[in-house]
């Protein structure tokens, strides 16, 4: 009874998708192990689910005729627009400022790393909310900004308010500031990469910019992109913080604004949730196929048929 | 014995010396690798052979000495009787001259094994992709590796990384081949189809410098032999002579405990 045979062993592929390599394959005379267990968790769950969804559903208090009046006002779409692109600007902001920072830390010369440094120590050690209110008052500090020779005449300049406007304001607040947390990250995942991979891209005569390019950046991204995706999505919220510059167009300034006119907070609060849930969701989608991306070589299945 | 009729050998090393902190891990060497000729290091570990090795592609930067391929001073240019730093692009045009093969492949793990042949020619020489492709299968073809070109490094065992390291290496069309111990992080029924390869290029000329601890091997391909401790050669010459006559204790001790 128990004799195995190289017929029940070569035996059918487990029904459903196989987790891995290693349960495709199960011989005919295993019994797949039962979770009795999760069934009544299940049934618990769903049950629990059903009686919240429920009580939300019938609940005056959640006014769900003024979430649904309000999810595609006119105002409210266009708070999404303008938290979308901050959060788009300001991150594509750290993400450059971040990688030339990265770069100058690993550098071999000291001014540079110094730089690097001092950026992220101030940056880093500042409440974002303080740096914002800064950035608010740059005009007001800062009326002229000019290339001048120092105590001479001026030779070009302009008005910073044609610069540094609410939205500029906000975009390099936040995006400054987020620079500093992504080198720490960037910087994390670049020393995560074996020594030996520059060593082999020096012996093959690559200079250090298309080391940087070509080797260690889509090395880096792997371990790069799950924390940058945190990041990014927590940038999605703290655009709410840019009413400090004041700059009053982005989502969660909009749903407060109708909120205070109708006196009611909570469907306001309702919509501004449900749309900071949908953007997030849309940019997990996107991680998830960034980090696929860059997985090439690592999560790939050893193929079939080979020595691997 | 290939080479030795040209009149300036493919490596010159000249007292060289290196220091890691207070270490002294190269005292002073001195070697001449002809053209053609293959080069073995031996000596237990620690004594500086890869060390030595790799000053030889400027992996290393030596603390004193000169290094020069085909007559050419690597690193610096001398000018009134000082040495001035090369700029970092002209080390990397010079590390053109050599292919490196290491210990633990350091194959590139996000290209295919085709993608890591044809990165240095597209991305160093300029090479069109097209061309390079070509040359490259052409290449893996010539190492066994007919039709993986397209596994990821992780798809393949390690003696196939290696051999698409060695592949890479020579992609390059270098002058002079460098194997740091590139058998030594190998499981033992894959050492063989690698030395073959490596056997293969000593048979078709190519100038080579190996540190390995096989010393079979050592024995079949070497044209010259060095047996170096404590960052110094202690003993060189023919490979018979060396292994089965040693004159000096040192080597004596060392081969009586690998043999």
């Amino acid at each position: 009874m128990t004799e195995v045979t190289s017929s029940s062993l070569t035996g059918e592929r487990a029904t459903g998708a196989p987790r891995s390599n290693t349960d495709r394959f199960i011989a005919k005379d295993v019994v797949p192990r039962r979770h009795p267990g999760r069934w009544v968790a299940v049934v618990f769950l769903a049950i629990v689910s059903v009686q919240i969804a429920a009580e939300l559903a019938v609940n005056e208090n959640f006014h769900w005729g003024v979430f649904v009046k309000y999810l595609f006002d006119m105002q409210v779409i266009r708070g999404v627009g303008w938290t979308l692109l901050l959060t788009v600007a300001a991150m594509t902001v750290a993400v450059v400022v971040a990688v030339s920072l990265v770069i100058m830390r690993e550098s071999d010369n000291p001014i540079l790393r110094g730089l690097s440094w001092g950026w992220i120590w101030f940056f880093r050690g500042t409440p974002i909310y303080t740096q914002l209110l800064f950035w608010g008052l740059f005009s007001v500090l800062f009326p002229r900004l000019s290339l001048s020779i120092p105590f001479g005449p001026e030779i070009v300049g302009v008005d910073t308010k044609w610069i540094v406007t609410p939205a500029m304001a906000a975009v390099l607040g936040l995006g400054f500031n987020e620079s500093a947390y992504l080198t720490e990250i960037f910087r994390a995942g670049f020393k995560a990469i074996d020594r030996g991979q520059t060593e082999a891209a020096q012996a093959i005569g690559m200079s250090r910019a298309k080391i940087w390019i070509r080797i260690l950046m889509p090395q880096a991204m792997r371990t790069i992109i799950p924390p940058t995706g945190n990041e990014t999505i927590g940038m999605l919220k703290m655009t709410s913080l840019v009413l400090a510059v004041p700059f009053t167009l982005d989502l969660m300034f909009a749903t407060n604004a109708i909120a205070n006119r109708t006196y009611l907070p909570v469907p306001l609060l309702m919509v501004a949730a449900f749309w900071y849930l949908s953007i997030t969701s849309v940019l997990m989608v996107g991680q998830y196929y960034l980090e696929r991306h860059f997985g090439k070589g690592h999560d790939s299945q050893p193929v079939n048929g080979g020595t691997a | 014995m290939h080479g030795g009729k040209a009149s300036t050998p493919a490596v010159q090393l000249r007292g060289i010396h290196k220091f890691y902190g207070e270490v002294h891990a190269l005292c002073g060497v001195d070697l001449n690798i002809g053209r053609g000729e293959v080069c073995v290091a031996i000596g237990p570990s620690g004594s500086g052979k890869s060390t030595l090795l790799r000053c030889i592609n400027q992996l290393e930067v030596i603390s004193a000495g000169r290094v020069f391929l085909n007559g050419e001073l690597q690193g610096y240019s001398e000018r009134d009787a000082k040495l001035h730093p090369l700029h970092p692009k002209q080390i990397a045009r010079q590390r053109r001259l050599t292919g490196m093969v290491f210990q633990r492949f350091n194959l590139f793990p996000h290209m295919t094994a085709l993608q890591n042949v044809i990165e240095g020619p597209v991305q160093v020489k300029r090479e069109r992709k097209a061309t390079a492709r070509e040359r490259g299968t052409a290449i893996l073809e010539r190492v066994g590796l007919h039709g993986l070109g397209d596994r990821y490094p992780n798809q393949l065992s390690g003696g196939q990384q290696q051999r698409v390291a060695i592949a890479r290496a020579l992609a390059m069309e270098p002058e002079v081949m460098l194997f740091d111990e590139p058998t030594s992080a190998l499981d033992p029924e894959l050492v063989g189809e690698v030395l073959d390869v490596i056997k293969d290029l000593a048979k078709s000329g190519m100038t080579m410098m190996l540190v390995t601890h096989e010393i079979g091997f050592a024995r079949e391909v070497a044209d010259h032999l060095i047996f170096m401790d404590k960052g110094a050669v202690v003993e060189s010459g023919l490979p018979q002579g060396v292994l089965s006559n040693p004159e000096e204790a040192r080597t004596r001790a060392f081969l009586s405990k690998v043999l």
